[in-house]
């Protein structure tokens, strides 16, 4: 290389260094070393491109200078190992090497590329990657000279290093700006995400609690049925009596009178299982607020009472004066002692009839982080069966000949959202007693 | 205004004071908006500090050191830094809308920042026992609440101002800052339902003030594809000031997503020269070329004064070029065949 040539491109190199130094932006960094590469004749073209993550590979071009803007818009290359990735603008990237062409006329890792560049005046060309390092910026510097054989060993290794120099200034200007944006939204969008998992789960199972719960009432429909026929017939027969009294030419009104209060309270008894099972068969959940498990239990009864009564089941009550409050999902919690009293009132079925004894029994605990409501369903029934115990609350695990398996898993997932334990012991004598522990409200 | 802004900063005149100066100027911006013929119109942000720092003007925890923006005429504007967590805002845009809407009688659109800008006002060598995910956490939980609140209070349209996006390839050619600015108002964004995303937008534009951008030599090629990532309904498109608009418009439709509503500016509010009513309606009917009429609506490529203190054009200027919107849109409706 003459000395005049070296002279020339030191001072170009100078230029770029000042630029290293002087810029405001990473585009504006980029932009003035390629106008500053073609300043001075030796090139006709310089761009810098980074290596795109699409499935093409993709070199976008981010800054150029020179004459050939039209040829990038037209070329497609691409750093990968198939054909459009063997220019050098690819190959660096892909090798992390300098990469160079002598004559692009002849050259056959050029031929995609080969008539626009020659259209430009291209005869060869050379790329160096964007590295520093440890630090890849995944991109190239690449320079179009007119002459054939134009980057000789001594000019690759002068712009090799200012490809080192200028990703060290690339990365100054970033600054980890990208960096660290991109860490923390990722950290969100994980959060985010996490959070939408935990109410698509929490809906899943509000949706699902609503179905076993219809299909708990379901499985009462006719002992309800007949508690709501009772009071239907009495009402019927008293009104029938009413307008026969009525008819006399004097009424007794005081029987009459008494008539109709015995009428309006055998409609308010089917009124109150009515409301009561619209209450049950509410979809939506209701946010957590104080709850008296003793009205718990009791609102449960009604429900519960005619299909204990149908099968001969004797329902003993202990209920503790001093239970304390807890917070919670009504509903969800009745929801779970109407699961635990049909089970024990299928688990003594085929039992002889005067063991067919159910006891709730509702008690406090005092423990270290205060008192907890602890209520347990008795009975006399079958028991466990052999190792059944270690599956009762997994999901689709039934003995019950038709049962869907949901209830106790469902149940467990209940108490367990209202931070308390559900769980399930043998008796000594017969049958298995199912204990609900909640704490008391703070 | 800005004389009373710069009264009340020096402490020559009350909060209330500058409130009644807030009041008068939103109610001459809304009369003379009306008096355009525009069917939706805007506060003119007159009480706004600035487009993007609004919310939390005012706020203790604040430095004035935070990133530089330079403008392609060597000014710069200095965004703040947050110097102390929890974050919260100050005065939400739904403060400005409840001064607005009594003064009203078309539908009001509001403008809100986006959480991609308030992003890069933390600091980045962060801020002791308070990471950046949870200040991020507390803008996308801020912005929910502030745009939840003007839909709620029955804005028109909410639209955020996403200028950053274009700054945000010259902060960063690789993209990938651009592409986190995305995920994070994404982050916003699917927070609402796709309801109420029909009333939510996103403006873009290379950020004028004073009479100069800040990131109008980024190709808008390296952003659309991006930007109709958004899971906004809505998108206003600086267009009018693009040297190639056919391309631009090509762009959009390549990238535009079905349902997306595209709002192309039609008005260049850097440009002193008043557009006329045959300009607007020749920059409709050539995007009408591109964009299904059903899904093609018109804006000004940007705010007249997002920034307080720009006095770079009157108001009767930005009046005169809201008129010239209206009117064009109105003839290339016609010629359309649309009325």
């Amino acid at each position: 290389m003459s000395d005049r040539r070296l002279d020339r491109r030191l001072q170009t190199l100078y230029a770029c260094i000042e630029a290293l130094f002087q810029a405001g932006s990473e585009q504006e960094l980029l932009q003035c070393i390629c106008d500053t590469l073609v300043a001075d004749g030796e090139f006709l073209l310089a761009w810098i491109g980074y290596g795109e993550n699409d499935p093409g590979k993709a070199v976008r071009p981010v800054a150029q200078a020179g004459h050939g803007r039209d040829f990038l818009e037209g070329a497609t290359f691409s750093w990968g190992g198939e054909e459009r990735g063997q220019a050098p603008a690819g190959a660096a990237i892909r090798t992390g090497k300098a990469c160079w062409v002598d004559d692009i006329r002849t050259d056959p890792s050029f031929s995609p590329w080969r008539t626009a560049a020659l259209a430009h005046g291209y005869a060869s060309c050379m790329a160096v990657p964007l590295i520093a390092g440890a630090v890849d910026l995944h991109g190239t510097l690449n320079l179009y000279s007119a002459e054939r054989h134009a980057f000789e060993q001594s000019a690759i290794a002068h712009f090799a290093g200012l490809a080192t120099c200028l990703t060290r200034a690339v990365v100054a200007l970033r600054g980890h700006l990208a960096d660290d944006l991109t860490s923390g939204v990722t950290a969100l969008r994980a959060s985010e995400e996490r959070r939408r998992a935990q109410e698509a789960l929490h809906q899943a199972q509000t949706e699902l609690a609503h179905v076993t719960r219809v299909m708990t009432l379901g499985e009462l429909a006719a002992s309800i049925a007949h508690e709501i026929n009772q009071p239907l017939a009495a009402i019927i027969a008293d009104a029938n009596a009413c307008l026969h009294w009525l008819d006399a030419a004097r009424p007794p009104l005081d029987v009459v009178r008494e008539t109709l209060v015995a009428i309006a309270n055998d409609s308010d008894r089917a009124a109150e299982v009515i409301s009561r099972i619209r209450a049950f068969l509410s979809r939506s959940s209701v946010p957590h607020g104080p709850c008296d498990p003793a009205e718990v239990i009791r609102g449960v009864l009604p429900l519960v009472h005619p299909e204990l009564r149908r099968h001969g089941i004797i329902l003993e009550m202990s209920l503790a004066a001093d239970l304390p409050t807890v917070m919670g999902d009504r509903i969800q919690l009745q929801q779970v002692l109407l699961n635990l009293l049909m089970n024990a009132a299928e688990a003594m079925r085929e039992v002889l009839p005067e063991r067919r004894r159910l006891v709730v029994r509702s008690t406090v605990e005092h423990r270290d982080d205060g008192p907890w409501a602890v209520v347990a369903v008795e009975d006399a029934g079958v028991g466990f069966g052999n190792n059944g115990d270690a599956r009762l609350f997994d999901a689709f695990y039934t003995t019950k000949p038709g049962g869907l398996g949901m209830g106790l898993s469902i149940s467990r997932s209940i108490i367990d959202a209202h931070a308390g334990r559900l769980w399930a012991t043998t008796n000594p004598g017969h049958g298995a007693t199912f204990h609900v522990a909640l704490p008391g409200m703070r | 205004m800005i004389a009373g802004l710069r009264d009340f900063e020096g402490g020559r005149i009350s909060q209330r004071e500058l409130h009644a100066l807030h009041r008068s100027a939103i109610q001459d911006t809304i009369e003379r908006f009306e008096a355009t013929g525009s069917p939706v119109i805007t506060d003119g942000e007159q009480a706004k500090h600035s487009f993007a720092t609004y919310a939390i003007y005012g706020l203790e925890t604040l430095a004035p050191d935070g990133v530089p923006i330079s403008f392609a005429d060597g000014h710069i504007r200095i965004l703040p830094r947050v110097t102390a967590g929890p974050f919260r805002y100050k005065t939400p845009a739904d403060v400005y809308l409840d001064i607005a809407r009594p003064y009203a009688h078309v539908p009001l659109k509001q403008a809100v920042s986006s959480a991609s800008a308030l992003s890069l006002l933390y600091p980045q060598d962060g801020i002791r026992d308070y990471s950046r995910q949870q200040y991020l956490q507390a803008v996308v939980v801020e912005l929910e609440g502030e745009i939840r609140r003007c839909l709620h209070k029955g804005a028109h349209v909410v639209q955020m101002d996403f200028t950053e996006a274009r700054l945000s390839i010259r902060l960063d050619p690789t993209r990938r800052l651009l592409e986190s600015f995305v995920d994070l108002n994404n982050l916003v964004l699917e927070r609402f339902s796709v309801d109420e995303r029909q009333r939510i937008g996103v403006h873009t534009c290379p950020g004028a003030d004073r009479h100069s951008t800040h990131s109008a030599e980024v190709d808008y090629a390296e952003l659309l594809p991006s930007l109709f990532e958004l899971r906004a309904m809505n998108f206003y498109v600086q267009l009018a000031s693009e040297p190639d608009r056919e391309r631009v418009l090509k762009l959009i439709r390549t990238h535009a997503k079905d349902g997306q509503r595209i709002f192309v500016g039609v008005i260049d509010p850097l440009d002193p020269r008043v557009e006329t009513p045959e300009d607007v309606s020749e920059r409709v009917l050539q995007a009408a070329q591109y964009i299904p009429v059903d899904r093609l609506g018109t804006t000004d490529d940007c705010g007249f004064a997002p920034f307080s203190d720009d006095t770079s054009r009157t108001r009767e200027t930005a009046f005169a070029k809201i008129r010239a919107r209206v009117a064009g849109t109105a003839l290339a409706s016609r010629r359309l065949g649309l009325d």
